[in-house]
């Protein structure tokens, strides 16, 4: 007998393996973008603020100045703009609250960390957490490093360092400041109280370029300078000053320098336009506010006038690095300009100030620290951050910070899993489908409210207001959901096949045997096909019937005599008013993820009424979900009609919309 | 598929008023896929339900329980009853009398069974068949006049046809159909080959059927 040949779908035959959301793949904490994304577009804030603290322990700090790989990964890039991933990060630190310490085991061994900069108070973190007695040291007054004394306070306030730091030692960290590892205490005997030693002191030293006239007083190097500023001491600039680097601490010190008074600040770099390291937007800002930026010069000398500083002699740079790669820059020396100045600032980089430290150090002055076990060159004491591996982003200085941590505990616990890689064996996800793109409605960036640029000048406060919970909400509802889409339990698939055919993306599909599966690729994470699966077979992360009563019930903890429950869809920016003494609301993705048993529930728990405020928008990121929210108010009108109760149920027809792209 | 649709609530509620426990009980195959039975649906009379018995009483305890099938002994016999009093089923008609006939409580049905049919888009049916037991789709290019014919006549359109639809007014005639399929399909001269006398004994001489080896034939 031959077998009869089976109706061929096309689709996967094997199971998908991990996914991730590029924007998640590309961070190197792996966040779990899309998932706290998920949370602000709902108002849940401090949920939001808890999957961040999984992986980031300074979510206010990566919220204002990460240089935001994660946006460069976000599938809307090819769309219109990318999601404004760090500032809903922000959003969701400035509007949810720092959850409390969990308690732990305690454990004997303790740990000393030298330097509480951003992978000092990572590890510190990771390793409180996990009941290690934990001492950072730090030679500064205050913990920061870079964050406090580096980066200007327009861009990231002291307030917020704060707020995460003090989240940070809520888990019963000590703290020991002014106090320099390797000068007043030696590192032995740190290592003689401690079980082991973690050396993340980042790079402190700064200097003038070896050019003629850099020892003159009036010539400055970019750390002590913006330290003396976030201090709030006055720098005398004089009127003009002149900025060497093409970095973005060239673009803080530049616009510090504005902000103190310099009327004219001229920024000289090495590099080409195309190769300045600075990023696109620091350089942007930098013009707004009146410092011009000179590319292809290499400073010759420091010019002076009786003594005094008065300008930058340069020539033209033809190239800076060579054929293979290598900076070897090569210059025009008949094409040649002084930048007149009372002030030069050298911003051309940073180097690691160790060597009293005792452990074995690169020919750079960097520690060399194994890059697999984070071990320097003498037993127990372990190096990560900027000091091992070289100027880095934030984000990579935490992740260092997540390491080390990791390998402590590894070694201390003999425990290796803390050490598994979160992207291993894991897929991204592509891009968008053309099929999917052409059905998906542009939708700019919710922009920020910022200070204007002459206003910025004049102070020193922070320059971006921050979204509001509205605006955080709206832009959070530009992420695609990518990988937080349908999920099938094929135990409990009764292959009806309306998940097919209410999909407007054809991410449902068949396989031979009548087994449905989701194409991740082309979901967006709508929730139609969950909200009509009639087997409960379909799932989403982030959301769940369970979790919607539980949020019902929560809303209606307090007792009310007349209280109305309104469920609004993200785009609703303000509840019309609505009958009843008080009105609760629910901020929902979509009303389709209000189910019927949900609502009829709310009428249950304590809900005199319950209210459906749909999407208003025209241009709604579901339109494909208007008809479906119809169906499903008329249905939960009907049922309630049969019961008497008409007036349970209310759906306004109209409500304002406020216009935030138009800012 | 057996297509079915919910019963009004005041009859459903009517019908089990006299209970202090009533399970509802769920059906995951024909009744999950026509959108009437499934576990969703479950959930929602479930609430619908004891909304209902809070507001207007009387105060009747509901519970929810799927199955696979609500026709198959195997399935059924995995249903744990508790300590309710009675079962509030939300399978098709033979769903309701089995349980009925497994389950020492009385049984209700909160469906109407409507016929057999198939999907024409999300929550859309065409009633294709009525299991008459003598299937002549072979011979009316696949429409069943017993199903789609208003009077199930057997030889053709009747006197109430009009510009192609049935004098009830919410159908096309079937024989019209019939007709226009068969000259489509080339076997125009077939028309009115249906030349058998329809036995309608088949499906109501024995309601016990055994097709095991022995006979293709009622017991």
């Amino acid at each position: 007998m031959c077998a009869l040949p089976a109706t061929q779908f096309p689709g996967p035959e094997s199971e998908p393996t991990r996914l991730f959301a590029p924007c998640r793949a590309n961070c190197p904490l792996h966040i779990d973008v899309p998932g706290y994304l998920a949370m602000v577009a709902e108002g849940r804030h401090t949920e939001a603020l808890q999957i961040i603290l999984d992986r980031n322990p300074l979510p206010s700090v990566c919220g204002r100045i990460c240089l935001r790989p994660c946006e460069d990964g976000c599938r809307r890039c090819k769309l219109d703009d990318p999601v404004a991933i760090a500032w809903l990060k922000r959003a969701a630190a400035d509007f949810g609250s720092f959850p409390p310490a969990r308690p732990n085991r305690p454990r004997p061994e303790r740990v000393a960390i030298v330097g509480g900069g951003p992978a000092g108070l990572t590890a510190a973190f990771d390793l409180a957490e996990r009941g290690f007695p934990v001492t950072i040291y730090e030679a500064k007054e205050r913990l920061g490093g870079m964050l406090r004394y580096g980066i200007p306070n327009y861009r990231l306030p002291d307030n917020a360092l704060d707020r995460d730091i003090d989240y940070i030692l809520s888990h019963g960290i000590k703290v020991v400041t002014g106090v320099r590892i390797g000068a007043d205490v030696s590192l032995e005997e740190l290592r003689g109280e401690n079980a082991v030693v973690i050396v993340t002191a980042g790079l402190q030293g700064s200097r003038p370029l070896p050019i003629p006239g850099a020892d003159m007083p009036r010539v400055l190097s970019a750390l002590p300078f913006l330290e003396a500023a976030s201090r709030g001491q006055k720098v005398d600039l004089g009127k003009r000053v002149v900025v060497v680097g093409g970095g973005n601490v060239a673009m803080d010190v530049a616009r510090t320098a504005r902000r103190m008074g310099a009327e004219k600040v001229d920024v000289v770099c090495l590099e080409s336009a195309q190769e300045m390291p600075a990023s696109n937007e620091e350089v942007r800002e930098a013009h707004q506010e009146g410092v011009r930026v000179h590319c292809s010069w290499g400073p010759v000398e420091v010019a002076a006038e009786q003594e005094n500083v008065c300008g930058l002699d340069v020539k033209r740079c033809l190239s800076v690095f060579d054929s293979e790669k290598r900076f070897s820059p090569t210059f025009d020396e008949d094409e040649v300009e002084r930048f007149s100045a009372d002030t030069v600032i050298f911003a051309t980089g940073q180097f690691a100030d160790v060597r009293d430290l005792g452990v074995e150090l690169t020919p750079r002055g960097g520690v060399i620290a194994d890059a697999e076990s984070c071990l320097t060159s003498v037993p127990g004491i372990y190096a990560a951050g900027d000091v091992v591996t070289g100027p880095s982003r934030v984000v990579d200085a935490i992740a260092a910070g997540h390491r080390v941590a990791m390998c402590i505990v590894r070694d201390l616990t003999d425990d290796p899993r803390p050490l598994a890689n979160l992207m291993e064996e894991s897929r991204v996800l592509g891009e968008v489908p053309p099929s999917m793109k052409s059905k998906l409605e542009t939708r700019r960036r919710v922009q920020m409210e910022k200070l204007e640029f002459y206003e910025a000048v004049e102070t020193f406060d922070e320059i971006e207001a921050g979204y509001t919970e509205y605006e955080a909400a709206r832009e959070a509802q530009r992420c695609l959901g990518c990988t937080t889409g349908a999920r099938l339990s094929r135990e409990k698939c009764a292959s009806c096949l309306t998940c097919m055919r209410v999909c407007p993306h054809n991410a449902p599909g068949v396989k031979i045997g009548g087994f449905l599966y989701f194409d991740a690729e082309t979901c967006h994470a709508c929730g139609a096909c969950v909200s009509q699966c009639p087997a409960q077979a379909i799932s989403l992360e982030g959301h769940s019937d369970v979790e919607m009563v539980q949020r019902v019930e929560r809303a209606l903890y307090e007792p009310g005599f007349d209280t109305t429950l309104a469920f609004a869809c993200g785009c609703t920016p303000n509840l019309p008013a609505l009958p009843g003494s008080d009105t609760r609301q629910i901020t929902v993705t979509c009303l389709l993820r209000v189910a019927e048993s949900t609502a009829l529930k709310a009428l249950q728990s304590g809900a005199s009424r319950i209210a459906f405020m749909g999407c208003v928008e025209a241009n709604c990121r579901y339109p494909h979900a208007r008809a479906l929210v119809a169906t499903r108010v008329e249905s939960i009108k009907t049922t309630l009609h049969q019961l008497g109760m008409d007036k349970a149920f209310i759906v306004p027809r109209e409500s304002q919309e406020e216009d935030v792209h138009l800012r | 598929m057996i297509v079915m649709r919910l019963k009004p609530i005041a009859e459903i509620r009517e019908m089990v008023s006299r209970h202090r426990h009533v399970m509802l009980v769920g059906c995951n195959t024909c009744a999950a896929v026509s959108l009437a039975g499934g576990e969703t649906e479950v959930e929602t009379l479930l609430e619908t339900l004891r909304l209902a018995s809070s507001q207007f009483g009387p105060l009747t305890k509901f519970s929810g329980a799927m199955l696979q099938r609500q026709c198959e002994p195997e399935f059924v016999e995995k249903l744990d009853l508790e300590s309710c009093d009675a079962v509030l089923s939300l399978g098709c008609g033979a769903g309701v009398a089995f349980l009925a006939a497994n389950e020492g409580v009385p049984v209700y049905p909160a469906l109407d069974t409507l016929f057999i049919g198939a999907a024409k888009g999300m929550a859309s049916w065409q009633a294709e068949c009525s299991a008459c037991g003598k299937c002549v789709l072979g011979y009316t290019a696949g429409i069943c006049p017993t199903t789609r014919c208003a009077k199930g006549i057997m030889n053709g359109p009747c006197g109430g046809v009009k510009d192609g639809r049935c004098e009830l007014g919410d159908r096309d005639c079937a024989w019209v159909q019939i007709y226009d399929r068969l000259e489509a399909q080339g076997r125009g001269d077939q028309f009115g080959d249906l030349n058998v006398h329809k036995d309608n004994s088949i499906n109501s001489s024995c309601c016990e059927w055994d097709m095991g080896p022995k006979a293709g034939e009622s017991r």
